[in-house]
């Protein structure tokens, strides 16, 4: 099969069998790969009954047609459960080399299920899978797991993903790290992994992925090269990374200040990309095959010396800073460094973190709670502290641990808490960009800005070739639910590439990429159906779980308006934004599924009976 | 009024900036000089360029140059005139203005993501010139 190695390697931990299984080419086709195809596959193994944390949840890596390619923007894969944070699908990607590894390895993904008896780790190299004992690695964090597996297993350029303490201890969201400092951080699959004992993954090998059109594929590669280069926001993220998102928008009132309290906090630009590039910056780090090479390599001195930090990235500078006043840049990258070997979610870390210091600032929560720690706005310093007991569930970090939902519903103002359905909002406030509040309440994982960036497409980076026009970022309006629709499926279908969203190429060079890998012979009309038939996939596979269209809502405070003279803000009004998103959609208004017919349409019947 | 991109609404530009105090404090540590180019096209037979020298607040020269090749300045942004038009009415964000193709920046991207805000003030005080646009 064209663009595909052809198989999954099957991991059971409770017995410790390995086995095969062929890819089915129909089903490659009807979803492509990565999360699309996960959400096909698990839906048939995981229903509300399934425990997120029990040997019964499968955990499937996974990767798509174009990673381990030529192609720019594909060093990715996606790593999709049942999540332990929200208890619905959980789906998280990661850059770094692990995806482009596991196909060379010879595997298109692998599924594990049950639960090891010892901490165990995968290693697959050259087609050759063995389980091995990890006992001496548990307890060690994410930087140490990574250096003691290539030092046992020397001979085979490894790439390895792996969990840190926080993934041990079952953090609520725990992310897996891979290539050092690189993380699938969202809805907790770290935690997944610890809960079957499984401490990482090493893979490497000489294996390549076949090309249906070796000629066109490699134009198609070129061509995106160029592309790439010239967007000016692949200019900025190389210059700056994904912080430069900071002095690009803080205008706009995107970043959040003072837990969502705030439009415009000017001491923030101390924290962009620019101001990074001219104190702390060392170096860049690309994904495979990357010409951007947004991540960040960064040496800081002082009370928390480092001489090399993975980061920080434009979320960990915003959950670590603006959200609790802290204009303190090295502060927020050794936030990234502790965060990258402890195993967490910069986002729901930080946020979390973030609400325990509104909560203590308003007295909800008192010095007793916090073991003496004064969070102070302004102050990183205890929020440091914090993130170390959130990895070791210590003190007031083992309620952290459980994430903002469950620290609001503890002290009774859960309405407070900024998630969606567990998940904490990513660092783009919906009142900066009224479409990111539709994606936020509807998207499939929680509050999630990689299924649909429509921050970028209304700051100018439209897709006209799919009919996804810029709109203007404070109108809540049909016109605004309809491209948030188009978006969403465009980004959905990027994961299941599995490509990243920072940097975009037109649809049609996407296609050519697709179709010289595969031979599939696509054209661009059937682009969005191919992503909108993953994202309702998806939404099926959340009613399995429970989700219904009382779960699409946004926090209370983030339609609470702001007013700063300087800064245009507008919350987004849902009452006209959702109803008009449902009936693009053609969900119904109480149990928040797709259609009979539009099931159909998207070649979904199989279903329907479910 | 003043022509667009004449040498006289450079000058008005000029003066407009050196007396804005919010482009003085938004670009006080911020230094660098540029080239606007008007593409040719339209009622813009040749390309136009207009030079000006931005240092920590204010302007310290502003010109018409017959071609690119009198400065060697440190950024270039490009636009048509329909684009500038836009620009200076306020109906396009530079930011959007690039990401969207439509200007196009050579220069140091870790300067102008620096530079936002005083390039906000700037576009004020190009609002504050009386500018008449070439039909
Ligand atoms: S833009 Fe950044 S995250 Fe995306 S592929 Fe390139 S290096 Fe990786």
């Amino acid at each position: 099969m064209n663009g595909f190695m052809g198989r999954l390697l099957l991991v059971d931990l409770t017995s410790g069998r390995l086995s095969e299984e062929a890819l089915d080419s129909g089903l490659m086709h009807q979803f492509v790969g990565g999360a699309g195809f996960a959400a096909r596959y698990l839906y048939d193994r995981i229903d509300v009954h399934t425990d997120p944390l029990g040997p019964e949840n499968p955990l499937l890596f996974m990767t798509g047609p174009l990673v381990g390619t030529a192609a720019p923007l594909c060093g990715r894969y996606e790593v999709c459960a049942r999540s332990p944070q929200t208890g619905l699908w959980g789906e998280s990607n990661s850059g770094g080399r692990f995806g482009p590894f596991l196909r060379f390895s010879g595997y298109d993904g692998v599924l594990f299920t049950g639960k090891a008896a010892r901490p165990t780790y995968l290693a697959i190299r050259d087609g050759h899978a063995e389980l091995r004992d990890a006992a001496h690695l548990w307890g060690k964090d994410t930087y140490e797991t990574q250096e003691a597996i290539q030092a046992e297993l020397q001979g085979t350029k490894l790439s390895i993903a792996c969990i840190g303490v926080a993934g041990e201890g079952l953090v609520k969201y725990a992310a897996v790290i891979n290539d050092w400092g690189r993380a699938a951080g969202r809805t907790g699959m770290g935690a997944v992994m610890g809960s079957k004992n499984l401490k990482a993954i090493a893979v490497g090998g000489q294996g390549q992925v076949p090309l249906a059109n070796p000629d066109a594929f490699s134009a198609a590669v070129q061509a995106t090269i160029e592309a790439v280069k010239e967007d000016v926001k692949g200019q900025f993220l190389t210059a700056g990374g994904t912080a430069s998102t900071v002095d690009t928008t803080m205008w706009m009132g995107d970043i959040p200040n003072k837990h969502y309290s705030m439009a415009l906090w000017e001491p923030v630009a101390k924290l962009g990309g620019g101001t990074m590039a001219e104190t702390i910056l060392t170096g860049q780090k690309a994904c495979y095959r990357c010409v951007i090479g947004c991540g960040r390599v960064t040496r800081i001195g002082g009370r928390h010396a480092t001489e090399s930090i993975d980061g920080p990235e434009y979320e960990t500078v915003a959950a670590y800073g603006s959200l609790i006043l802290s204009d303190d840049l090295e502060g927020t990258a050794y936030a990234s460094h502790l965060c990258n070997r402890f195993g967490l979610d910069t986002i729901s870390a930080g946020s979390t973190i973030a609400f325990a210091y509104q909560l203590y600032n308003r007295g909800i929560l008192t010095s007793k709670d916090t073991g003496g720690l004064k969070l102070d706005w302004g102050d990183i310093e205890p929020a440091l502290t914090l993130t170390k007991q959130i990895a070791h569930r210590e003190g007031l970090g083992d309620l952290l641990a459980e994430g903002s939902r469950a620290l609001g519903r503890r002290y009774g103002v859960e309405d407070q808490a900024i998630q969606v359905n567990g998940l904490e909002l990513p660092m783009h406030d919906p009142r900066a960009f009224v479409g990111m509040g539709l994606v936020y309440a509807t998207s499939p994982r929680g509050a999630c800005h990689n299924q649909g960036d429509m921050f970028l497409v209304d700051l100018g980076a439209p897709v006209p070739e799919l009919d996804i026009q810029l709109g203007n970022r404070l109108e809540s309006s049909e016109e605004k639910a309809l491209m948030t629709s188009r978006v969403m499926d465009w980004r959905t279908l990027y994961n299941s590439l599995v490509m990243c969203v920072f940097c975009n190429p037109s649809a049609d060079l996407v296609l050519d990429l697709l179709n010289g890998a595969t031979g599939w012979n696509l054209s661009r009309d059937e682009l969005l159906p191919l992503g909108q038939r993953a994202f309702q996939m998806k939404r099926l596979l959340n009613g399995k779980l429970g989700l219904t269209a009382a779960n699409d809502r946004l926090p209370k405070p983030v339609l609470q308006p702001l007013v700063d003279p300087a800064v245009e803000t507008q919350p987004p009004d849902m009452s006209i934004l959702l109803p008009a998103y449902y009936r693009i959609r053609d969900w119904d208004e109480f149990t928040g599924m797709p259609s009979a017919g539009r099931m159909t349409e998207l070649g979904l019947q199989d279903l329907v009976a479910h | 009024m003043f022509n667009f991109a004449s040498e006289e609404w450079v000058q008005a530009l000029k003066e407009a900036i050196n007396s804005s105090a919010g482009y003085a404090e938004a670009a006080k540590t911020w230094e660098g000089d540029f080239y606007f180019i008007v593409e040719a096209g339209g009622p813009i037979a040749q390309e136009t360029v207009m030079y000006v020298d931005l240092w920590h607040g204010v302007c310290r020269e502003a010109c018409l140059c017959p071609d690119r090749s009198l400065k060697n300045p440190a950024f270039v942004i490009t636009a048509s005139l329909p684009v500038w038009r836009k620009v200076i009415d306020k109906k396009l964000d530079p930011i959007q203005g690039m990401m969207t193709r439509q200007m196009k920046l050579q220069g140091d991207m870790v300067k102008i993501m620096k530079a936002v805000k005083a390039a906000k003030e700037l576009v004020e005080c190009t609002t504050r010139v009386p500018t008449k646009f070439p039909a």
